[in-house]
């Protein structure tokens, strides 16, 4: 009786070594392990939906969700939050064609270019209210949401565009693959590209540094010498120009542009951002996390038609999962929090 | 360091003002007159600001103003489709005291109260797309939706060759006309076309073009059988059409929805889509505005009344709804006559 229970013990002390080796810097496998779970649900439920088709789907849907986190995951990190982005993405992308079509010219590289520094111009906005005039971020960017959204509206256009301009539109259709029959189009390649390069930055910076080092504690980050307002300035000029490159892959992808749409998907974006293992509070997470917590949205989102559950039931279940993502993360960060984090590991996340 | 990015982020946003301010300077300036003396004023209250539809039914709206000198007609709306916006700008306009409302609502029941508040303030309320609702004097329908969902049936049947399996989507579950119309195609094919089935349950595009666009993937992966789409928010079709021209199945599917020549009519080239059906919301906006003069006139609102708008010459009242009336204002529109439907 003893010798067995001294066995458990042990077994389970080896569980909790495994765990600790490979539940990842910011809880990433066990955010896996949930989509795992839920590609399970499907083989078991449908498995004749587990397709290459759906794969296609998936990136298809995520993608823009992708462009747009990456922008948000600088902000988290460095302990804001922001809801203007998707404001900033559609008055981008939007504009740019408005843009386009006003003067009659086409192009295939520039426009996303043009997208991306309007994203800048609007993300100085947010920049300035929140490193000069250290106002809440939060309330920061719903300002400037409303703001932004304003102005499009009403000074740049409420019409429904249907075509756009030849070579863009030749962008939107163009795929570098086919899974089953999804095609994959070109401009994942961008987005992967700068997931790679947002990750890089986070980790291999100073600025990357500095961005945790706020996030984690802004006095201390000051006092060892980082220009606070600095770096914040930098995190939302880079988090506009991502939503403005965004926008415009969005209005390409969808080869129409429309000035309601992306507002509204904010919540979506900034669940995948936290279900990948970034915390409100700020000081903690990575692209990989994000990536796994967009994945994990769009794998939702886009099964439920084909698990055969009613449109009545749509929004509750994506809100099951997404609540149960958010409370994996929460659960084991405070689990953490009654350790000693002095002698953590100094290897870089993200 | 800061000083420096300081005037970096200066300049950046003033940039972005000048932009600004020189894109209102160019905007018109028609400011909506809160009505001078002698002058009545009449609010349209509609889903969504600004887009083709609504902008087309400001078309309606100012035509009918331009014919009755004295009276002013404007626009308004929520910057988004949803409950909660509607009732503020409702609610804003009460002590505003128009002479007419004329709604077009996003969810019928949760306009309930607000309505009655206007109606109590003596503000004459007509509403469009919302069978059933009790605060108001009329709700003006462009044709019975039920009748609407079995044209619409008719109109895939006949596509289809009378047989196969069809998707129906709505722009959300919520909005009255939408299901009705779903439900009345699913009648007609349960009455008359033993061989078309439905898919699903009405699937929600959340009036998003690229949801629509995402769940009829979906469809198409589920069903590969799959011979007919149904679409009710104007975006629908534009999105299901887009996704079957890129599965390459326009020659085998059928794509027959509720929608507007400029939204979806580039999609009709190649038969990605193949009939868009509707109404013109320019006389539905002017119907409308002639439902609110006569009531505001004296009279009663009755079967068979003329409203001298096409299409609503001789209303129906609805029997079991008194203050429902509908005309017979529906549109078929197709590659070959796309070219009368300019809006």
């Amino acid at each position: 009786m003893k010798a067995y229970t001294r066995r458990s013990r042990g077994a389970r002390l080896r569980v909790h070594e495994i765990w600790d080796r490979y539940k990842g810097e910011n809880h990433e496998t066990a955010l896996l392990l949930l989509i795992l779970a839920l590609l399970g649900v499907m083989a078991i439920v449908e498995p004749s939906a587990l397709t290459m088709t759906f794969v296609g789907d998936i990136i298809r849907s995520g993608i823009v969700t992708l462009a747009l986190a990456l922008g948000l995951l600088l902000v988290i990190i460095s302990g804001g939050m922001d809801v203007s982005f998707p404001a900033i993405a559609i008055f981008s992308g939007y504009a740019t064609i408005t843009v386009m079509n006003f003067f009659g010219v086409d192009g295939a590289l520039w426009p996303f270019l043009l997208a991306s520094i309007m994203g800048i111009a609007l993300g100085s906005l947010n920049a300035l209210f929140v490193a000069r005039y250290r106002m809440e971020t939060l309330i920061a960017s719903l300002g400037t949401q409303v703001i932004i959204r304003g102005v499009l509206l009403a000074f740049i256009g409420s019409v429904y565009i249907s075509t756009l301009p030849a070579q863009l539109d030749a962008i939107g259709a163009s795929s570098i693959m086919r899974l089953g029959n999804s095609p994959v189009n070109i401009l994942v390649l961008p987005v992967i590209a700068l997931a790679f390069l947002v990750s890089w930055m986070l980790r291999k910076t100073m600025f990357g540094r500095s961005i945790y080092a706020i996030g984690g504690d802004r006095e201390s980050a000051r006092r060892v010498g980082i220009r606070v307002p600095s770096v914040q300035v930098r995190i939302y000029l880079i988090a506009g120009a991502l939503a403005g490159f965004a926008g415009m892959v969005h209005v390409v992808l969808s080869r129409h542009a429309s000035p309601f749409e992306l507002v509204g998907t904010e919540l979506n974006v900034i669940a995948a951002v936290v279900i990948g293992g970034a915390l409100d509070s700020g000081g903690r997470g990575s692209v990989k996390g994000t990536v796994y917590g967009v994945l994990l949205i769009s794998l939702v989102q886009n099964s439920l038609v084909r698990l055969g559950v009613s449109s009545y039931w749509h929004v509750l279940v994506v809100g099951v999962v997404v609540l149960v993502g958010v409370a994996i993360q929460a659960q084991a960060s405070s689990r953490e929090a009654k350790t000693t984090r002095i002698l953590e590991s100094t290897e870089a996340s993200a | 360091m800061v000083t420096q990015s300081r005037v970096k982020v200066l300049a950046f946003t003033a940039a972005a003002g000048v932009a600004l301010a020189a894109c209102s300077a160019s905007a018109d300036s028609t400011e909506a007159g809160v009505g001078d003396e002698g002058e009545v004023t009449m609010v349209n209250v509609v889903k969504l600001a600004g887009g083709d539809w609504f902008n087309r039914m400001e078309v309606g709206n100012q035509e009918w103003a331009a014919e009755h000198p004295g009276t002013v007609v404007t626009q308004t709306a929520g910057d988004d489709a949803s409950e909660e916006k509607q009732i503020a700008v409702i609610n804003d306009l009460i002590p505003q005291q128009p002479a007419a409302l004329t709604v077009v609502p996003n969810s019928p029941e949760s306009l309930e109260s607000v309505l009655k508040r206007a109606e109590e303030s003596g503000i004459v309320v007509i509403t469009h797309e919302a069978p059933g609702i009790e605060n108001a004097v009329a709700n003006i329908e462009a044709f019975d939706n039920n009748a609407y969902g079995g044209f619409q049936m008719d109109t895939l049947a006949a596509c289809m060759g009378d047989s196969g399996e069809y998707a129906h989507m709505v722009g959300s579950l919520t909005v009255a006309s939408h299901n009705v119309w779903a439900e009345g195609a699913l009648e007609r094919a349960a009455a008359d076309y033993p061989d078309i089935s439905r898919v699903a349950d009405p699937i929600s595009s959340e009036e998003d073009q690229e949801t629509a666009y995402q769940r009829t993937k979906e469809i198409i992966a589920t069903y590969p059988d799959i011979k007919g789409f149904i679409g009710a928010a104007s975006t629908d079709i534009a999105g299901i059409g887009r996704a079957v021209q890129e599965a390459g199945l326009q020659g085998d599917t059928c794509v027959v929805g509720t929608s507007t020549p400029s939204t979806a009519g580039s999609l009709l080239d190649d038969g990605s889509i193949d009939v868009i059906t509707g109404w013109d919301p320019a006389l539905a906006g002017q119907a409308m505005l002639q439902a609110a003069q006569l009531v505001m006139d004296g009279e009663e609102i009755v079967d068979g009344m003329d409203l001298g708008v096409p299409g609503y010459e001789s209303i129906t009242q609805d029997p079991e709804i008194a203050n429902n009336f509908y005309g017979d204002a529906w549109i078929e529109i197709r590659l070959d006559n796309l070219e009368d439907y300019p809006f």
